[in-house]
């Protein structure tokens, strides 16, 4: 069996995607677990010129930076088709389609511990709970 | 906080953040697991090849699946990653947009939305493998080429026999894990032809006959075997019966080209070949006392040739029992290609190696980012009783 790799993209540039890294996981409040669907993760801030940014999620902001990739990485996207109507096709060929949709050569890595943000004393009515549903959960030893 | 924009927001508005800016991340509107989407790691020297869409995988449903380049054969493994990794497509994939009104929000990223499609679980990392070549040579050894075969038909338009064992340059990609050069190496290697359209080993007892027919036609005809003339040679096989297409295979098997002379292809006659050739004849009964060996062995090499021991290395073992040397074939392309295999076969034909007795049948081994020193290291115990004597090699 042989599967080509393709590339739409040509000659030119493979179209870059972003990566956000961090240690950890990120949880949703259980209500919103089976819809997190357009739901905010968190803010992320790049406050100088430099390539540091910040991470504000739930309750928790994390500090990380932009950093090269060693080694490009794509994003292959497998897709399977149906062949229709093809009497006497040999089983040897392939439904199977891979198709490079775009490159990653960068991504924000959050390696330090969420620092929890307390700006203010608590109110003494507590917040609803907002549309921004998620939570930093740091499962890291 | 507000509330956050429902658009589809990209990559783009990530990889440009401002200084003194933010976005906001969200999960997209389809975010999912989407299996389909896969993250594969890659050197950048790579990156012309696969842009070109010069790289295939391929492999049976039941191997692991190499990449392969032109003329490099890659492993593929995955490397799972405990980290949560985001990824964010760029805002005009048209593919993840729930509708057209998605889409225009390219100029939306103002909003400061960048949408989360897929958490990867991990990537994919290329190794640098040995190509799988041994399934080659089995699939070509289905079906030699014989001497029955030529008498079937009048020409060789061989008979559609469909998928019973004989393969084509497509077949044998599907089916062998190789690059297209690494492929046409081992069919080179293999001394295979390409006879209507299907890849073949052709049998020795053919090859014998047709190298003895050549042969005996230089001596007829008083062909010097350094200067064949290559239309003379085929034009000759062909009206003593044999095929062109095995007259020519047979000057490509035993003989190397030399510069045209006039406009006249001639080639000349790889002693060692030939000579081997021979030897693999004598020795194919069993093995035989190396004095009457080699007797048999000079009589039977052309004349002009001179034999020569160390022309059988790697083809042949000698073995002292009592007071006589014998001498068996042990041929390295009859070996596999995977150390371990090699190396297995090795010690179980005998269990101490010296060095020079050994080197033969393993420098043909390739084990990217092993050398042989490497290999020695990994597959060997190597002893030496004293400083003087020879170091031996023996099983781990």
């Amino acid at each position: 069996m042989q599967i080509r790799v393709k590339c739409k993209c040509g000659e030119g540039k493979c179209p870059e995607w972003a990566v956000v890294e961090l240690q950890g996981v990120v949880e949703a409040q259980p209500a919103f677990q089976d819809r997190l669907q357009n739901l905010e993760i968190g803010v992320l801030c790049r406050p100088s010129s430099q390539q540091v940014y910040t991470f504000k999620v739930g309750y928790h902001e994390l500090t990380g930076s932009k950093v090269a990739l060693k080694k490009p990485t794509l994003v292959l996207q497998k897709t399977k088709h149906t062949h229709t109507g093809d009497v006497g096709t040999d089983t040897n060929s392939s439904n199977v389609e891979l198709q490079v949709v775009g490159i990653i050569r960068h991504r924000i890595l959050f390696k330090t511990r969420p620092k929890p943000l307390i700006s203010k004393p608590q109110p003494a009515v507590k917040e609803k709970a907002s549309a921004t549903g998620a939570v930093a959960s740091n499962q890291t030893a | 906080m507000e509330q956050p924009q429902s658009g589809n927001g990209g990559a783009e508005a990530v990889l440009n953040l401002e200084p003194s800016s933010s976005i906001s991340i969200a999960y997209h509107s389809l975010f999912g697991p989407h299996d389909d989407l896969i993250l594969l790691e890659l050197d950048e020297k790579l990156l012309p090849d696969i842009l070109q869409q010069r790289i295939t995988l391929r492999g049976q449903p039941d191997e692991d699946a190499v990449l392969c380049t032109g003329s490099k054969t890659y492993g593929i493994k995955f490397v799972g990653n405990s980290n949560s990794i985001f990824l964010i497509p760029p805002s005009d994939r048209t593919e993840f947009c729930e509708n057209s009104l998605d889409c225009k929000r390219k100029d939306d990223d103002q909003q400061g939305v960048a949408s989360v499609i897929k958490v990867a679980p991990g990537n994919m990392e290329l190794v640098e493998v040995a190509p799988r070549l041994d399934k080659l040579k089995l699939l070509l050894s289905e079906n030699p080429y014989t001497f029955q075969e030529d008498l079937e038909m009048e020409d060789l338009e061989v008979v559609e026999k469909g998928n019973t064992g004989l393969y084509k340059w497509d077949d044998l990609v599907e089916k062998v894990q190789a690059s297209d050069e690494e492929l046409r190496s081992e069919l080179q290697a293999l001394s295979a032809a390409e006879i209507g359209g299907y890849w073949r080993i052709v049998d020795v007892k053919y090859m014998d006959t047709i190298l003895r027919m050549l042969l005996h036609n230089s001596v007829i005809n008083d062909w010097s075997l350094d200067a064949l003339n290559e239309d003379e040679v085929v034009s000759m096989l062909e009206s003593d019966g044999y095929p062109l297409k095995l007259a020519h295979h047979c000057l490509y098997v035993y003989g190397n080209k030399v510069d045209e002379n006039l406009g006249r292809q001639v080639w000349k006659l790889d002693e060692r070949r030939v000579c081997v050739h021979f030897a693999r004849e004598i020795l194919k009964e069993g093995k035989r006392k190396m004095e009457s060996f080699m007797k048999e062995w000079k009589q039977k090499i052309p004349e002009g040739m001179q034999a020569s021991f160390d022309m059988l290395e790697g083809e042949v073992l000698t073995e002292r029992l009592g007071v006589e040397t014998w001498i068996r074939a042990f041929s390295v392309s009859s070996l596999p290609s995977s150390p371990a295999e090699r190396f297995s076969i090795l010690f179980r034909e005998r269990p101490k190696w010296e060095w020079k007795d050994l080197q033969p049948y393993i420098r043909d081994l390739s084990v990217p980012g092993l050398s042989s020193e490497g290999l020695l290291l990994k597959y060997t115990r190597r002893t030496q009783p004293t400083q003087d004597a020879e170091p031996v090699f023996s099983a781990r």
